[in-house]
């Protein structure tokens, strides 16, 4: 059971680290800062740009 | 001993039914063993995998790119990336030998070659500070070696997005259902952007939740599209229309800001990706569905109507993401290496991961080889080749030992919701269908009524992580482009210049919208010779990759483990080389570009005149084309080959030093808790 909901916390981190949730929580974290739609879309900016500088793989 | 056993089984038991299961016990034991001694073999030996040695997530850590990350989180985010189309594709396609060959190569293929191409970039981009296939290149191997290889990706990105489009629109032409799926995911995303960057900011799940739960309601919505008589023929488009359709949202995605339609998108595609292969796989183990196609058909010998050319090379080709794919190293050295916490995490995330997405690639050659025979090549045949009509086409297939009814297509077609299922090439329908069927399966008797939701679901699946290539591969085309143009003239390179960012836009867009309106107008279907040349010009890409492999291994332990690449090399180079010649050269015009060129002169001369006459010239000239784009790539590959080689003779006479551009060692300070 304990094993069962470690992986499902696995999962869910995972889905969060894909979802960008993760390292936005991360980097405020890092610089001190507070959650606001500013500091969303600071983040977003610099995550897409680089992101989408990226190809996909076929 | 059980993947020996379950393969064995395949190979050696001819005229009986195999459940799919064989295939995947065989897979899963076949990886398992190759990861636990092979991958583990070239980690510890080779590539000397030092937990002790900080990495640049450590050492450039700045919260953004660099980032030391859980090992298990980055395999998550590492396999999103690298998992696309191609292993859905590809596998079933290649089923047209039979199931055997495409299920040994992508077994052995990924365990001595993509996995091991992928592990090398990923470990040697960790050790020089997270750099690209391009910069490694360049100071590994040459200065010329690093511009070709530049060039070929751009090349391929554009190949990559025409075959992956036609791909969508031989999906959705004349469904309206499919069509209008895939349009309203357009709103839905555009819904989700604004939701996310005024309404909810930050609350990416919970957006893609609601974002999910409206996809559901289109493709339910797409039903009583199809069944009305005022909206159907807005939304029934021909395979024109679609590609015109595809080629404007192209342009628009890469000029629009990324966070209203690329970024949502972006994380849907993801998500669904991720729960549709869990869901085949879960279904696949539930259902224990037969394969209905032979381990070898009659069409190893070259004659198969979906594309031509014997098994050897062609097999190899048309599984590329699967197997071996050269865009992984794109990959391996793009974001992955800036956020590995520990060395030793490179294993299984180059090499496991890889071991994954071939998983996936076995499961949708069982989905393609649950079907029918008859029905598959129905399907996937292209009407030049059995014929427009349906009694027809059902002649032709049947002639060919694989029996099918025009009425058994209609039924077919009706459960799924689509008018007809005939000449459907690409792929992806037949792997949808195969899905659904898998899919329905779980849920006994009642399943059948359910076909229609579950092959329009995955279509509505395939078609958006296709889009989100595009959209993606478009910009990043656009990006590479500016960066080349902005050596001749700097403006150009700006990428907040408008002038120039509209122009980069319109030449990729242009170049692989040419390619695709030229596959849409083929008589052959188009993915007869469009995805010989993506896999060619992907599996290039794989011997760039595993030239600079090769290069690293020899100048880091001299000739003692330089087979671990370079027999995966020599045997791509051969492959991919032996292809390409018989693309451009082969005497028969289903086979050659230039035979099917010198056919359509010959018909032009005997006096083909009107509107049949510019039809051909149009094809003339796409054939040639099309065999100097083949010529192109391999003049490209051999500079890079003939520069590498160069440095390897040097390496090996003692003339040169070997020069490592690796950056110093560091002990790490980092700890492996929550990592």
């Amino acid at each position: 059971m304990r094993r069962l909901r470690r992986l499902g916390r696995l999962a869910w981190e995972v889905l969060r680290e894909l979802a960008d949730e993760r390292p936005y929580q991360r980097g405020l974290k890092a610089q001190g800062r507070r959650h606001s739609a500013e500091e969303w879309r600071r983040f977003t900016e610099r995550r897409y740009e680089a992101r989408f500088k990226q190809p996909k793989c076929c | 001993m059980a993947a020996a056993f379950c393969l064995g089984g395949l190979a050696l038991r001819h005229g009986e039914r195999v459940n799919g299961v064989w295939l995947i016990v065989a897979a899963a034991c076949a990886f398992s063993t190759g990861y636990r001694f092979y991958g583990k073999f070239v980690a510890a030996r080779v590539l000397t995998l030092d937990d002790g040695r900080a990495t640049p997530a450590e050492r450039l850590r700045n919260g953004q790119d660099f980032e030391p990350t859980n090992k298990w989180i980055l395999f998550g985010h590492h396999f999103a990336a690298i998992a696309g189309p191609g292993p859905l594709v590809g596998p079933v396609l290649a089923a047209q030998f039979g199931y055997l060959p495409g299920a040994l190569w992508i077994i052995i293929g990924a365990v001595l070659g993509g996995a091991v191409q992928d592990f090398i970039i990923l470990f040697a981009s960790m050790r020089r500070d997270g750099k690209s296939l391009g910069q490694m290149v360049r100071e590994e191997i040459g200065k010329a070696a690093g511009f070709t290889a530049l060039i070929t990706v751009l090349i391929i990105m554009v190949i990559m997005l025409a075959v992956m489009a036609l791909v969508v629109v031989n999906a959705l032409k004349g469904s309206p259902w499919g069509a209008f799926t895939i349009a309203a995911t357009m709103p839905i995303a555009v819904f989700m952007g604004l939701y996310l960057r005024y309404w909810r900011p930050g609350k990416v799940l919970e957006c893609s939740a609601i974002g999910f739960g409206m996809l559901l309601a289109a493709i339910f919505g797409g039903r009583a599209v199809a069944d009305s008589a005022v909206l159907a023929p807005w939304f029934t488009l021909s395979a024109l229309a679609l590609a015109a359709a595809l080629i404007v949202y192209g342009f628009l995605a890469s000029a629009l800001p990324v966070w209203l339609l690329l970024a949502p998108r972006g994380y849907l595609s993801t998500f669904v990706k991720l729960g549709v292969i869990l869901m085949l796989a879960a279904g696949i183990l539930f259902v224990r569905p037969q394969l209905q196609l032979a381990a070898f058909t009659r069409f190893v010998d070259g004659s198969g109507p979906i594309f031509a050319g014997r098994i050897f090379p062609f097999c190899f080709i048309t599984i590329a993401c699967g197997a071996v794919s050269g865009f992984h190293s794109l990959i391996a050295s793009g974001t992955t290496p800036k956020m590995i916490a520990h060395e030793g995490h490179a294993l299984p995330i180059g090499y496991g991961a890889m071991l994954a997405e071939s998983f996936v690639a076995i499961m949708a050659l069982i989905a393609a080889c649950t079907l029918q025979p008859g029905v598959y090549f129905a399907v996937n045949s292209p009407a030049g080749v059995v014929g427009a009509a349906p009694a027809a086409a059902a002649a032709t297939i049947s002639s060919w030992g694989f029996p099918v009814t025009e009425a058994q297509m209609a039924e077919l077609a009706r459960d799924a919701g689509e008018r007809t299922l005939f000449a459907r090439t690409g792929g992806a329908p037949s792997l949808a269908l195969g899905m659904a069927r898998i899919f329905a399966g779980g849920f006994g008797s009642a399943g059948r009524a359910l076909i229609g939701f579950w092959y329009h679901f995955a279509i509505m699946f395939e078609a958006l992580f296709i889009l989100t290539l595009i959209d993606t591969g478009t910009r990043v085309g656009r990006f590479m482009l500016q960066d080349f143009l902005g050596h001749m003239w700097r403006p150009l390179g700006r990428t907040s210049w408008m002038p120039g960012v509209v122009a980069a836009s319109a030449a990729i867009v242009a170049a692989w919208g040419y390619l695709l309106i030229q596959g849409v107008r083929d008589p052959l279907g188009g993915i007869n010779s469009l995805w010989p040349l993506f896999g060619i010009a992907n599996q290039l890409l794989a011997a760039i990759a595993l030239c600079l492999a090769t290069t690293i291994l020899l100048k880091t332990h001299g000739a003692r483990y330089l087979w671990i690449s370079a027999v995966p090399l020599a045997w791509l180079v051969t492959v991919t080389f032996t292809a390409a010649l018989q693309k451009i050269f082969s005497p028969s015009p289903a086979l050659g570009f230039l035979a099917q060129a010198s056919q359509l002169e010959a018909s032009l001369r005997a006096g083909a005149a009107g509107e049949k006459a510019a039809t051909a010239r149009t094809l003339l000239f796409n054939a040639r084309l099309d065999a100097a784009v083949c010529g192109v790539l391999l003049l490209l590959v051999t500079v890079i080959l003939a520069d590498s080689l160069r440095v390897w003779i040097e390496i090996l006479r003692g003339a040169e030093e070997p020069r490592l551009s690796e950056t110093p060692f560091v002990p790490t300070q980092l700890g492996t808790e929550g990592l």
